[in-house]
């Protein structure tokens, strides 16, 4: 394809990140572009928006193109990873990278450390990732000798992968790679709250072995962002309750919604439980799907809340380029609005900190979002579902007469109980997605259990070959 | 396109109305043997700056001055102008000379939904077309009805006939394949641009083959939510033109920018187009720089691609100017004095400078119809016209910008 405007280095006018689109031609410089910004409003990158045209073609090259064969791309993914954590990649070293990541999304730099460390680990390991959901009765390849005489193969569903990214946390994009280790060609839509670290990723798949036509990364304006997805076979797709509604019936969508994790304590004293607790809510700056939204006990909910609004009101307000920085950041604008829709959606529960706004302000520009703790009086309170990119809670009551109705809608739930009963509910409840029983935190993972089911249940499916 | 939303926004640039340059200036701009004074034996109208022949163009002030006298005179102006004439403010037919001084009058396109359009017929036409002028008028018209209720305009028959000459020379300077039938792909009914094409072919001896589509039904079902409703009536379209472009030896194709995007989707398509189209011209909607130079370099590389910025609202369309690069910006230069732009920053009314982006005035002046200073809601970088045009050219029209995705605020996404 073509390569779009002349384009400077990689950073190009003004000393701006050139993010470029990465097309199946190659890097394309367009012609529109969008300037993101760090917390304090200065220009940090140059992201280079295709059109639809520029998409369906790209796509087109992605879908006619032959995948690598199965062993060349896990050894490409496993240096990719490599290249994304210990190398400069597109001309940024990985400190340059981390930083500008941490500056632009206002995540806490030792967040953005670790998920490059994940994101290494996921590379290295996806194929064998990937593989967790080949069920049981079927092999991988049809050459495989149990096909002789009729066996089930594991094949793909389609042939092209789009992933509208989301830019919340770097470490989302831990899991499309394994995309590519099934033989998908893949289309990313970078988030333009944070277009670096698929852009980074991209060009350390490229660099190690996946040609421009298995791995494209597409920035596009939102007018565009349905083209991937009606392009491509199959799409990855994160958002909220509005994107749920919009692509929740489309079959070919795996859409990534609210997290909405909870955390019980039925029966357990939560005097003994507060460093799971407080972990869960505020872990990863709390921007994460599984950090706790709401907890639920049967026990003294004002008591718990007022301990929690202690323990997590000593986090300190720092710039997230601090080593010692927990709290996410947000442009000062934009935090402010946040602060006023949490404050106007809590009207009617009980603070206990963060009553007074949540915002505070830090030095370079931009603003800390402070933990809330805000308890509701009954268990089914709609503010429980409320899931904001910060450590913010909601703490209610809860009896066993409540039944399982007010945890449901779970991505994690973290059940502290002895009663098997209740559990075997949870486990059995299709809105439940992950249920994590004793003094686990609800941002527990391990690469080879399911995060949100495995990714290869939506990507691939069985079929017989029977030959010989 | 042609389209806006109510806004009233005066515009003045004293530094180029007449009133500031004064009359002295503003004189040796004419071309003095087409002058005609007013009370001259000549009857207002079918002086040489209204009513030349169609291969002359007017200078500026002969233009506007003969066009004020002829729109504000109770004898031929139309009843629209004639009624609102008291409540401006001025005399026209003492005050307004060049085309800045139009930035004097009140945008009144919004009055073209409600009022009859029986009411836009200069008078004068009555005398040539008794009872009552209906007869010199071609069509009615109607903007696209993107905002609000369409307005209604009329196409009259010596306009028709002008912009036709026009549109002839134009399309002969850009190499239009001559002995070639065209495929028009572009709304008819009420929009003028499907009829403009039809007769454009009609008139250059070749077969125009037709397709029709009704934008305001896309409009509806994209506002509905309904996107994949919008969808199949696009491939509804492109199925119709693939018959025509596998079946039929065409030339030249006219279409909408979304419309091309889809047909070169399909491959097979794309290389009928490639292989057998001399000319494909897009008009109708905005085709964004990034996808223009796509078209001209990688999708469409053998046939010439050119752009036409129009408007019911000026009764024509603006080519894009003959030379550019697929890296060049995309300038369209107007039919002037005729038809002339202005880019304005919306807020102040005043003019950019060259190369940064504003709103696009448009005024259209003629003997048919008048409608000076009306605030486009597309925005464009204003260029340099070329020499002897008056008013600005245009580059790169685009709806205003939407970049980023809708702001979100809850959830972690």
């Amino acid at each position: 394809m073509a390569t779009g405007s002349p384009r400077p280095g990689p950073r190009g006018e003004a000393g701006l990140i050139a993010v470029d689109a990465l097309g199946p031609g190659g890097p394309y410089h367009s012609r529109t572009r969008l300037t993101i910004t760090d917390l304090g409003g200065t220009a940090v990158a140059e992201l280079s928006l295709v059109p639809s045209l520029y998409v369906h073609r790209a796509i087109g090259a992605l879908r006619a193109a032959e995948p690598l064969p199965a062993a060349e791309r896990l050894a490409a993914l496993a240096r990719a990873g490599e290249m994304f954590a210990t190398e400069p990649v597109g001309g940024l070293a990985v400190d340059d990278y981390e930083r500008a990541v941490c500056r632009i999304s206002g995540m806490p730099i030792s967040v953005v450390r670790h998920a490059t460390r994940t994101t290494r680990r996921a590379l290295v390991d996806a194929g064998r990732d990937a593989r967790q959901a080949l069920p049981t009765g079927s092999v991988a390849d049809w050459h495989d000798p149990a096909t002789v005489g009729g066996r089930a193969v594991w094949t793909r569903r389609g042939e092209v992968f789009g992933v509208h990214a989301a830019g919340n946390h770097p470490g989302v994009h831990a899991l499309w790679p394994q995309a590519l280790a099934l033989g998908y060609r893949v289309a990313v839509r970078p988030s333009r709250r944070e277009p670096l670290t698929p852009f980074r990723l991209v060009s350390a798949l490229r660099a190690a072995g996946f040609a421009d036509d298995q791995v494209v990364l597409l920035p596009t304006d939102h007018t565009v962002a349905d083209e991937i997805i009606k392009a491509a076979d199959l799409s990855l797709v994160y958002g909220g309750d509005d994107v749920v509604r919009k692509y929740g019936d489309d079959p070919t969508v795996l859409v990534q919604g609210p997290g909405r994790s909870k955390i019980l304590l039925a029966g357990e004293d939560w005097h003994h439980h507060l460093d799971t607790l407080v972990d869960s809510i505020g872990d990863e700056g709390g921007t994460a799907c599984v950090n706790a939204t709401a907890v639920l006990t049967d026990t003294d909910p004002t008591g718990l809340a007022d301990v929690l609004a202690e323990r997590l009101g000593a986090i300190p307000s720092l710039p997230p380029e601090d080593d010692r920085a927990v709290l996410p950041c947000q442009p000062s604008d934009q935090a402010a609005r946040l602060e006023r829709y949490l404050l106007d959606h809590a009207a009617g529960t009980t603070p206990h900190l963060g009553g007074d706004g949540i915002t505070d302000p830090v030095p370079g520009g931009g603003a800390a979002l402070r933990p809330a703790v805000f308890e509701v009086d009954r268990p089914d309170a709609t503010q429980t579902g409320i899931e904001l990119g910060f450590p913010c809670v909601w703490v209610a009551p809860w009896s066993p007469a409540d039944g399982t109705g007010p945890l449901r809608d779970s991505l994690v739930l973290t059940a502290l109980t002895h009663d098997e009963a209740l559990v075997d509910r949870l486990v059995d409840d299709p809105t439940i997605r992950n249920v994590y029983v004793g003094d686990h935190p609800t941002y527990w993972m391990r690469s080879d259990t399911p995060h949100d089911g495995y990714l290869g249940e939506f990507l691939m499916r069985t079929k017989t070959v029977l030959r010989g | 396109m042609g389209t806006r939303q109510a806004d009233s926004t005066r515009t003045t640039d004293p530094a180029r109305t007449s009133a500031g340059r004064g009359r002295a200036t503003r004189s040796s701009t004419r071309a003095a043997p087409a002058r005609t004074g007013r009370g001259a034996a000549r009857a207002p109208g079918n002086e040489a700056a209204l009513a030349g022949p169609l291969d002359q163009v007017p200078a500026e002030s002969d233009l506007i001055e003969a066009a004020m006298r002829w729109h504000f005179d109770p004898r031929t102006g139309s009843p629209f102008w004639l009624e609102l004439a008291p409540s401006l403010g001025f005399d026209p037919r003492e005050d307004i000379h060049i085309v800045d001084d139009l930035a004097r009058f009140p945008n009144v396109v919004d009055r073209l939904r409600d009022i009859p359009a029986a009411a836009l017929i200069p008078r004068g036409y009555a005398l040539e077309h008794p009872p009552d002028g209906a007869a010199a008028v071609f069509g009615v018209f109607d903007s696209g009805g993107t905002t609000g209720p369409p307005k209604h305009m009329l196409l009259m028959t010596d306009w028709l006939e002008r912009m036709l000459a026009r549109n002839e020379r134009e399309s002969a300077e850009r190499g239009y394949p001559v002995a070639a039938d065209w495929l028009a792909v572009a709304p008819s009914g009420p929009h003028m641009f499907g009829t403009f094409i039809r007769e454009l072919a009609h008139r250059q001896g070749r077969l125009a083959y037709t397709i029709d589509l009704d934008p305001r039904w896309v409009k509806k079902c994209l506002a509905a939510g309904r996107r994949e409703l919008a969808d199949e009536y696009a491939d509804h379209l492109v199925a119709q033109a693939r018959t025509v472009l596998e079946s039929q030896d065409i030339g030249v194709l006219v279409t909408t920018p979304p419309l091309l995007e889809r047909m070169v989707r399909d491959e097979r398509l794309r290389r009928i187009i490639d292989e057998r189209i001399g000319m494909v011209e897009w008009s109708g909607a905005h085709l964004d720089p990034d996808t223009r130079a796509l078209l001209r370099t990688e999708v469409l590389p053998r046939p010439r691609l050119f752009g036409r910025y129009g408007s019911t609202m000026i009764l024509s369309g603006a080519p894009e100017r003959i030379g550019l690069s697929p890296d060049d910006p995309c300038v369209f230069d107007p039919f002037s004095p005729y038809v002339t732009f202005r880019v304005v920053d919306p807020e102040t009314g005043e003019r950019v400078p060259y190369g940064s982006r504003g709103r696009v005035v448009m005024n259209h002046v003629s003997r048919s119809a008048f409608l000076p200073n009306n605030l486009e809601r597309d925005e464009a970088t204003r260029i340099e016209p070329p020499p002897g045009q008056v008013g600005d050219s245009v580059a790169d029209v685009s709806p205003v910008a939407v970049f980023g995705d809708a702001e979100v605020i809850e959830g972690v996404y």
